[in-house]
Parts: structure tokens; sequence; C-alpha cells
């Protein structure tokens, strides 16, 4: 059958080749769907700063450090001074908080690595949803389980709707309080 | 053809054997070898394996990382009060030009991104104009000076701050010890501190003149008041307390005076709902001004019978009213006989202007004795001037007078500035310091002062962008814009405002204050003036103010309101008149009714500062919507006459002078006049600002100071060149009959009279109750409306402004503009009726209005346009794919299109230049090539306010927002709010007897309401 050098590349060779590219695309589509959405992202940060021990063992308010998340747009990041105050006292010796310090005392800002971004068109608002008594953990997962912070939540406009359109599903203990998430596009969009 | 053989290649030609193989066999030998397959061996396992790796390895490599998405930076030390996406709010005082308003400027993170008037300050109240809202741009310009500039035999190089500033002492000092002048030229000195700086600049180097002058000073108008009102200083007007104005070339609404004040002040009494306080306005000008545009009566006037028209009105009222004058001071015979010989026949006959006009403006003159304004323009020579305030003396309406803000130093005359020329020819001046000024540019070239420039030892000029001035320096050195720098202001009777920075030197610069400071301290510190201004005031003003507070707070509370009246406010203007000038003088020179140019201050370019300010060179002017020009404005009769269309360039000619200049048929122009804005045709200039205009004071020689700005002795000659003008209206269709009153059959405009109004006869036209084929959307809660009130409109362009800079709105281009792509989401709308002779013109504001049953909804394939629960026509640009289908379905043209990035497009890229790119409003997206645009009453502020409404627990109410044109209109004729709110302003107007929507016929439920103008006519002369 095989006659040629020709028909060995048709039939054999560019079958094998689809079929690797293929698997490949498959495989990959599936493996990185989670990286592409960002789900599971957790770079290394400036200074390993652990939520689980922070939020989760001493209970710090989440709003001591995101002094902003109820009261505009952005949640913030805080500002060095803010885990001064207690790290000018607390735990000087451990060599994280000597790298904190060190930021500190020579005036250069922590480039914190971003976790979470939404488009540049999508205007979020922290401080509507949390006025309105949303938890944050909707959107960042259980943070104060979290020694590396990490995206749990897709970001993306469905996954924004989903809330919206069923608030009461997803967060059952809001239901007296929460009517339907704005639908229309100018709540984001502008 | 036989015999020619046709070959394809040379192995046809000489190897027909093998040609003929090749063309037999489609694959050649090799390819089709015979093998057999068993040789070959199956895929080894080694090469299965391999092929499995690289399956891996590209599944790998593909998703082995998550997209970096950047980093967040926090504050190492947080700012107080200062929140990331929370805006800032300083109060300080514009600096733009002479009026010094109190203005109010919004930071985000720390950048100024908008300036809007401060509500605290006494005069403008809350309210800037076009430029002060568009000088942030100024801020941020790319094209600044950055570095101290030293120039040598033609060539330029950056220094460094401390060599500049040493030579800049060591030339000043050498200057002092050689006993020449040192002359410093500066604009009108209103801060108390700076001039305190200045006189100590002058102890500590004797051989200092200080020059101030301001741009286009009507020298002839001080001198007029000056030999009326000896005693007393140029007033201003109080137009609220003003039943009749009478403006003659004055253009007080929009370039003369505290216009922003002035305009607060005239609409006060158009109010609808009191018709009885209802002013009228009466206009006579050459010019079609945009006062002219507003008022109840318009004559077109050639600019030579202004002195007739006065002396008219001034011997009708005298010799016929003399009985009815409630001011017995004046010496009447003596009047008389200077304007003898006058009547109204004679005046009706030389003008044109019907007598009962006359008649009824002198009957209103008289019946409104104390209570009417005779507002001369600035262009007009010393007689017209003298005259009116002769005829405001004799009817009392001095009582509406009052002080205009006063500077430090009373500005030079022209005549000094002669005489500094003269000494500098003498060699008599070491030293020129020209603080933040252009006098190069501003002073007619005969004075010489460029030519005088080269014999001075050292020529040094502060500036924040290269000019005329700084070109033809030693030294450039860059200062502060006003943004950046410390100052204060006193009005000279019992205002004083501060100002503050609210941004670090960007390109690293020092105020002026900072480097005269310098000078005298010998040596150049930044803050060194913040700190001479505090002891200025701890010393000379906190003591008297009673506050009983130590001096920080006092100072303090003052800068956070930026506004200060000293408690004691006893300063009483009295306007004692003398009648001594009458003896010797002689009035109305013979007529010549030939070509005169009149020369008038621009709109929106200052003193031709704002020449590099893309926004302010796009703001379409008021009547004509010319952009990106200046131009001689003639009448129609006379383009036709010369054989004239828009954009011919003519000659103008004056005593050996010409520029080439390009006309534009302006209606309602008087015969034989030529109008031209200055501030234009700026040389040097950054590339914004390049080939824009022309500059006529290049007309001007030294003699201009008395006439005024009123040149009768001018030639035109058209050249048949053409120079394309980018006007975003046309004017040809006025003649149109088929177009003709256009927006009156179609009821865009519907203007009536008062008096029609008051009677009821007025009729506002209604469209019939229709059917829509549009299922009808009920709504609840708030739902966003907004009301224009055409009477109190008058058109100046500051809320076009205040919404390019809040929205992001990219400036385009002359070359586009000419395609009619200018991207502004509101416009004002011109529209004529009557004669080209002389119009009525009808102003309207244009914007999306937001209709409730929106053509455009219908037509978006990708539904990137649709409404909102709360009554917006939203525009997502992110769904936006560019089909302009919507923009085609407007029935009110007010959508724009991305024809381009623009701001890559502009000025190869000016606008995407680093420091430009803090200008952008952080809430509103910058809009990319092939999206649509248009209004969205500001949809970031509703979701600020809503925003703070949750956060405070409350429902949002519709006066929770203020859109940018709103907050921006000093005339308050924009209303926006919430129409299902009962008790609000909005509902009321918006169920007026006399408001409309723009085309209710089609039926698609406008949401702008518009406010029918009324003019305050006697109803029978109705057009």
């Amino acid at each position: 059958m095989l006659k040629s050098q020709l028909d060995y590349n048709l039939k054999v060779r560019l079958p094998i080749t689809v079929f690797v590219v293929a698997i490949s695309y498959l495989i990959t589509f599936m493996v990185s769907k989670p990286e592409r959405d960002g789900v599971g992202y957790s770079p290394d940060q400036p200074i390993a700063f652990s939520h689980k021990l922070h939020a989760g063992n001493m209970q710090i308010d989440c709003k001591y450090c995101h002094i902003s998340v109820d009261k505009g747009r952005f949640a913030t990041v805080p500002s060095t001074n803010i885990c001064m105050n207690c790290h000018s006292v607390a735990r000087k010796d451990r060599p994280e908080i000597v790298k904190l310090t060190q930021f500190f005392a020579d005036e250069r800002p922590i480039q914190w690595k971003r976790i979470h971004r939404l488009g540049d068109f999508a205007y979020f608002n922290h401080s509507v949803h949390i006025n309105k008594g949303i938890d944050c953990k909707y959107c960042h997962g259980e943070v104060e389980k979290m020694d590396k912070i990490r995206q749990v939540q897709i970001f993306t406009m469905g996954a924004c709707l989903e809330c919206h359109r069923n608030p009461h599903k997803k967060m059952p203990e809001l239901a007296s309080k929460v009517n339907l998430g704005p639908e229309f596009c100018g709540a984001c969009h502008r | 053809m036989g015999k020619n053989k046709i070959w394809k290649g040379l192995t046809e030609l000489r190897n027909p054997e093998r040609s003929r193989l090749l063309k037999e066999q489609e694959f050649s030998a090799e390819t089709k070898e015979d093998f057999e397959l068993s040789q070959l061996g199956g895929i080894s396992r080694r090469k299965f394996l391999a092929l499995s790796a690289a399956t891996a390895a590209i599944a790998t490599t593909a998703c082995s990382n998550y997209r970096d998405k950047g980093s967040i930076v926090p504050y190492n030390q947080k700012l107080e009060n200062v929140l990331p996406g929370k805006p800032n709010f300083y109060s300080s005082t514009c600096t733009g030009c002479a009026n010094h308003c109190g203005i109010l400027i919004k930071t985000r993170e720390g950048r100024p991104i908008k300036v809007d008037g401060n509500p605290d300050h006494p005069v403008n109240k809350g309210k800037i104009c076009a430029i002060g809202q568009a000088s942030i741009l100024n801020l941020y310009d790319p094209e600044r000076v950055k570095k101290p500039i030293k120039k040598e035999n033609g060539k330029s190089r950056e220094l460094d701050w401390d060599s500049a500033f040493a030579e800049f002492v060591n030339q000043v000092r050498s200057a002092v010890s050689r006993n020449q002048e040192i002359a410093l030229i500066a604009k009108p000195v209103f801060s108390p501190s700076t001039a305190r700086l200045l006189e100590e600049f002058k102890k500590r180097f004797g051989t200092t003149t200080i020059y101030t002058y301001d741009f286009l000073e009507s020298f002839a108008k001080l001198n007029a008041w000056k030999q009326i009102y000896p005693k007393s200083d140029l007033p201003e007007f109080d137009f609220s307390r003003a039943k009749i104005v009478v403006a003659l070339e004055s253009n007080f609404l929009a370039t003369e005076g505290n216009f922003v004040k002035n305009i607060r002040q005239f609409v006060s009494n158009r109010n609808v709902d009191k018709p009885e306080e209802f002013n009228r306005l009466y206009a006579f000008e050459g010019d079609l001004s945009l006062t002219g545009a507003n008022a109840d009566y318009r004559f077109p006037l050639h600019p030579s019978l202004f002195p007739l028209l006065l002396a008219t009105l001034i011997n009708e009222i005298l010799s016929k009213y003399s009985n009815r004058l409630l001011n017995n001071k004046v010496p009447k015979d003596k009047i008389l006989g200077l304007v003898a010989n006058q009547n109204l026949e004679n005046f009706s006959g030389k003008s044109g202007i019907n007598k009962s006009y006359l008649e009824l403006l002198v009957k209103d003159l008289i019946d409104n004795q104390g209570k009417a304004l005779i507002v001369t323009g600035d262009s007009l020579s010393e007689d017209v001037h003298l005259l009116a305030f002769l005829l405001n003396e004799i009817l009392g309406n001095t009582k509406l007078y009052t002080a205009k803000p006063k500077p430090r130093f009373s500005n030079s005359s022209f005549d000094d500035f002669v005489q500094l020329s003269k000494k500098i020819n003498a060699g008599q001046v070491g030293v020129i310091i020209n603080v933040d000024c252009n006098p190069l540019f501003h002073f007619p070239e005969d004075l010489g002062l460029k030519q005088g420039f080269s014999k001075v030892p050292f020529v040094v000029t502060l500036t924040e962008d290269n000019n005329e001035t700084a070109e033809a320096s030693n030294l450039i050195l860059p200062i502060n814009h006003n943004l950046e720098s410390w100052g204060d202001y006193y009005d000279g009777n019992n205002l004083y405002s501060t100002i503050q920075p609210v941004i670090e030197p960007i390109f690293g610069t020092f105020q002026k204050e900072d480097i005269l400071l310098g000078l005298v301290n010998g040596q150049l510190r930044a803050g060194a003036f913040h700190k001479f201004l505090m002891d200025f005031w701890k010393k000379e003003i906190y003591p008297s103010s009673n506050f009983g507070v130590d001096f920080e707070q006092f100072w303090f509370s003052v800068l956070h309101d930026a506004v200060y009246i000293p408690p004691s406010n006893t300063v009483i203007n009295s306007y004692e008149p003398s009648f001594d000038f009458i003896e010797h003088k002689k009035l109305i020179a013979e007529l010549t009714n030939d070509w005169t140019l009149v020369i008038k201050k621009p709109y929106f370019v200052g003193d031709g500062k704002y020449m590099n300010n893309g926004w302010l060179l796009e703001l379409p002017h008021p009547i004509t919507k010319v952009t990106w020009d200046n131009y001689a404005a003639i009448s129609e009769n006379d383009a036709k006459n010369l054989k004239l269309e828009n954009g011919s360039v003519v000659k103008l000619q004056r005593s050996g002078k010409e520029i080439e200049v390009p006309v534009f048929i302006v209606p309602g122009i008087a015969e034989k006049t030529i109008v031209i804005e200055a501030g234009f045709g700026r040389e040097v200039v950054s590339v914004v600002g390049k080939d824009v205009g022309v500059n006529p004071i290049k007309l001007f020689g030294l003699d201009n100071s008395s006439n005024g700005y009123v040149f009768q002795d001018i030639k035109i000659i058209p050249t048949g060149k053409f120079r394309q003008i980018a006007s975003t209206v046309e004017h040809h269709s006025l003649n149109d009959t088929g177009l003709k009153d256009l927006h009156k059959s179609r009821h865009i405009i519907q203007e009536g009279t008062l008096d029609e109004f008051v009677s009821g006869k007025m009729e506002i036209h209604r469209a019939k109750e229709l059917i829509s084929i549009i299922p009808e959307v009920k709504y609840t809660g708030v739902k966003w409306a907004m009301v224009i009130d055409l009477n109190k409109c008058v058109g100046c362009g500051a809320c076009v402004t205040a919404c390019n800079v809040e929205n992001n709105v990219p400036i385009v281009g002359k070359d586009q503009v000419v395609r009619g792509r200018e991207m502004q989401w509101i416009r004002i709308d011109t529209y004529f009726s009557g004669t080209p002779e002389n119009p009525s013109v009808s102003l309207q504001p244009m914007l999306c209005q937001h209709c409730d049953d929106a053509p455009c909804e219908n037509v978006c394939p990708v539904v990137a346009t649709n409404h909102s629960p709360d009554g917006l026509n939203q525009m997502i640009y992110n769904r936006c794919v560019g089909t302009r289908y919507c923009s085609n379905n407007c029935p009110y043209k007010v959508r724009r299109f991305n024809f381009y990035d623009f701001r890559d497009r502009f000025a190869d890229g000016y606008l995407y230049k680093d420091s430009l790119r803090l200008l952008n409003n952080p809430e509103v997206t910058v809009r990319s090539r092939g999206v649509m645009e248009k209004c969205t009453f500001c949809i970031q502020r509703i979701a600020e306010a809503r925003q703070d409404a949750l956060a405070n627990g409350r429902q949002l109410k519709g006066t929770d927002v203020k859109t940018a044109c709103q907050e921006a209109c000093p005339a308050e004729a924009i209303i926006f709010g919430d129409m299902h709110d009962k008790d609000s302003e909005l509902y009321y107007w918006r169920n007026h007897k006399l408001g409309y929507f723009v085309l209710e016929e089609l039926n698609i439920k406008p949401n702008v309401t518009y406010i029918a103008k009324l003019r305050n006519k006697k109803s029978e002369e109705v057009a």
C-alpha cells in the first residue's frame, strides 16, 4: 500500500503529528483553565505574609489593614506604616519582620504581587458590596485559612453575574438584606 | 508564428527531452522511489517516548505560568486623608487672568484631575470659565520647559539650576554695580506678598524698575475715566441690579471684566417665574459677540458711529427729558454744548436703525434711572468711554458701580514701555527680567523691544513654556504652574484669597517668587517663598484678624477656605464726578464710514498663553464655531463685493504693516467692519499651537493708546489664497429658503417674548399624543433627567470644557474637525433666524437626550447601547464593535465615533506622553479606536453618589448628583436630578409650562427638557 515516502508522510506522520498537537492543545486547555482564570494563582510575595496567622489565629479584622474597603472602590493593600503599628514592637527579630522593618526604614514601598485583577473596563466597587453586608469570602475565599494568599474564585463577568442573579442561593444568610444585584451594563462599565 | 518557437525556459529550449519528462511527471522521481515498509521499522520505544515528552513539554510550557498581574504598591507611610480611589479637594486661586477666581481642585492619589470654582468664593461663587477648567492641561503639558536653558550665539543648551542661578545673580549684581537699570516686566501683581517681595527686590537692587501690564489693556477707558472721575479707580458693574443694560461693542458676558460674575449677575434677572424682574439687554456692535447674541435688541453698528450714538442719546435725554432726570448735579447746559446738534432722526438715518427702537431705548433709560448700565467694550476709543461714563452719570447709574480689583502697583502706561525701549537703546538697561509674561508677543514690533533685547547685556525669562520672549532671551528659567505654587491675592478692597500647591513641581521647576526671593537672598531654595508668604501673613494680616486663635490655626483655616475677608470691612466707593474736561473737549470727529478694523480679546486663549492648550483651541468659537484659528470676520455683503468666501485669505495693510488673514463670513456683522480676535498666531509655541491663527498685533503702531483698538486706516486686499477653516457650523444655509428658519419650523428652538408669556399668549408647540410601537417600560425609583434653561444659558462654553476634562475627551486636531470628527460630548448649537444682516441668534446646548425609546438602541447589532433601570442610555465600550448604526440613527447627532485612537494620532502621540497620562480621570474609561461614545450623564458621579448613599445607609436622591456641565455652568442653567422626586427643582422645571423637548414629535421620549427662551421685547416686533 504504502508505496512512497509521500504516502508515508501523509498516512503515518501527519495523523501522528495532528494527534500530538490536538492532545497537547486539549491538555493545555484543561490544565491551564484555572490559570487563565487565575484560580490558584499564588505568587511569592516580597514578604511572606500569612493571612492565616493574622486573620485566622489572631482574628484581626480585615478592615484593620484593608482600611478603604467600606469607603471606596478599592480595598487597598495596607501601607507599611499599618504593619509597623504592631511590628515596631511585635516579633521584631523574625527574618520576615526584619525585611519589613528594612523596607519601612528605607522608605521603600513594598511591591506586593497583585492576585485579583479585573479588566480595566470594569469598575468594581468594594464599598457597595461590603456595606451591603456581603462577606469578603464570597470572592476571596477563606483567606483566614491561607498561609500564602491565592485566588480562589474566577473573576469574569459570568462569575459576577452568577451572584448578582442568584444572590439568595449563593448567600442564604443575606436573604433578608440583599435583593438582586444590578445587572445593567452601566453598573460596572462606564 | 510557426517559425518562432515559444519557450518558457532555457531547459525547454535546449533540452526538450528532459522538459517532456518534467511535464509528464507530477512528482520528481526521487519522491516516489519505491520502498518496503517492513524495512522502515515501526515506531521505536524511544521514538514514542520522545513524542510523549514533546506533547507534555508543549502542554507544560503553554501553562507553566500564571499571567503576571503586576503589583500593588501601597504607600510606605500613608498620607493623612488620602485614600486610593477617593478624591481630595483643595481650594486655591486661579491665576489664568486678572480676575483671580477662587478654585476648588479635585485631586486623586495626589494628582490634580479637575478644577472647578470654589463655592465659598464671594465673587465667582463656585464657577469658573472654560480657561480655568482647561488650565489643568497646561500643568501636565509635556512641552513645558523643564531645565534652565542658556542661549548663546543662536545656540541653546541646558544648564543645571545652580549654574543658571549663579549666572543670573552675577548679571544682576554687576548691572547694579554698573548703575544700569534692572527692568522687571510682569503681569499685574495682585498678590500682597509678591508685592512685598518686589519691594524688597527693589531695595536690594536699587536700580530696579517694575513694569506691569495687561494684555490689550484699555488705556482709552482708563484715560476717559480719569477725566471724569479723577479721584476714583475704574469700576466694575453690578449687573444683578440693572434692569436695562446697553452694551456698546462690549462682550461683558464672555471676555471683559469678571465675566463669570457678570454672567451670574446678568442671568439672575432672567428667571421666567419672575417676569417682573426681567432685565433688557440692548447691544450695539460691529462684531457679533456672545453678548450681542444674548441681547433682546441687537443692532449692527459701524464702529465709527459709537460716539454719535452716545451723543445723540445724551442730547435726547438732556433736551427732552431734562425735567424727569433725578440727578440734578450734572451741568446740563455744559454737556449739551458738547453734544449739540444731534438728534434721533439724524442718527437713525446714518445708522439705519429704526427710530422707534431708539425712542424705546431712551424711554427705558429714563424710566430706569439708577437701574441701567451703559457698558462699553475695551476696544473702543476714549471718546466713547467718556460719553458712556457721562451718560451713566447723568442717569444716576453710578449706583451700580462696584469696586474693580486693583493691582498692588498701578499698571505701566504704554508710554512707560516706550521709555523703556528708549532706555534700552541708550544702553541704560543692564538686565531685563520677564516674569511669566510675553511682552514680545503682546506689544507691537514698533516698540523695538525685540531689537532692544539684543542690546541688553542679559535678558532672562521666567516662564512655564517656551514663547517669543523666552526665545529672544539669554536665559530661560522654567517656573511652576499655578497648581504647583504658593501665593495669595488681594482685590484691593476687602477680599484676600490664597494659592496652595496641590502637587510637587512635576518637572523640578521653581516658582517664580522663589527665584526672585533667591536673588534677594543670594540663594535659591524651593519653598523659600512659602515661608516668606507665611511670615507676611503673620505680620501683616493675622494681627488684625481678631480670631482669637494662634497663627497656625488661622493660617490653616484660611488655606482651607482659600478666602479671607478681614473683619474691618468698611470700604465705601464713591464716584465724585468732575466736569472740567468738557471745556477743552471736542467730540465727534468727521466720520469715515470706511473699512474699520476692530481688535478684540479672544474668547478662549487668554493673552496667547493658552495657545498650547488643545482643549481650548478645539473649543468652538461661541458664535462661528471656528476651531483652531482666528479669522477676519466680515459681513456677507462685503464678502460678496470683494468676491471672498470663508477661508479666502486677505491682506490687511495699515501704515506699512501688513498681515495675511483668512476671512470668515459672520452674519450680523456691520458692513465695512473687520473684526479679529487677538492672542492667536504665536510663533514660538509648543507643537499644539503651531500654525494656529494670525497675530493682529502686528498691525499695531505706537499710536494706538487713546483710540482704543479700532483702526480706520486699514486696507483690505484679496490675495486669492485660501486657508481651510475648521468650523463646526455651516453658515451658508442661512440664505437657503428651504432651510431658512428650519430650527423654528421643527420646534428645535422655541422662543417667545416676555409680554407674550405674561399675557398668556405664548404657546409652546407640543407633539400630539402618539402611539409608540415600542413597549412601554415602567421605571421605578430614581430616574435621571436634565433641564436646560435657555433663558439663562449664554453659551460661554464652560460646560463643554468641564465635560472634556471630566470625561477624558481627546483632542482631535484641526484636520479631524474639518472632517466633522470632533469628540466633544456636549456642544452648543447656534441657530440664526431673520436676515443675515441682523439675525436673531439662538444658542442651545445639545447633548445626549437619554431618550426612553432611544432610536440608537434599536439598531445596535451587538446591544452595546441599551437602557438602564434609572433611565440612562448606556454606552458600553467593551461591547461596541463600531458599526456606527447608532450614530446614524440618532436624531440629535450627539454620538461621537473614535475614527482613530485620537490620543495617539493627535500631534504624534502628544496625548500619550507620560505627564499627560496623569491628567485622565481614573473613573472614566479612556476610549480606544473604533468605539462609539457619548454623554453618559456623568455615570461615574452617579455611581459615586450611589456608593456614598449606601455607605451612609440612605436612599440615593436626585440632588446627590451634579454633572460636570451643571457644576461648571456660571449661569446655573443646567439642572439635573430625579424626575420622580416631586419636591425637586428638576421636577418643577421639567413640568414647567415653558418646558419642551427638542424633536418631540419623534416620540422617542427624550429626557432633557429645554425651557423656552423669552426675549424681553415688545411683542409686535418679534421676528
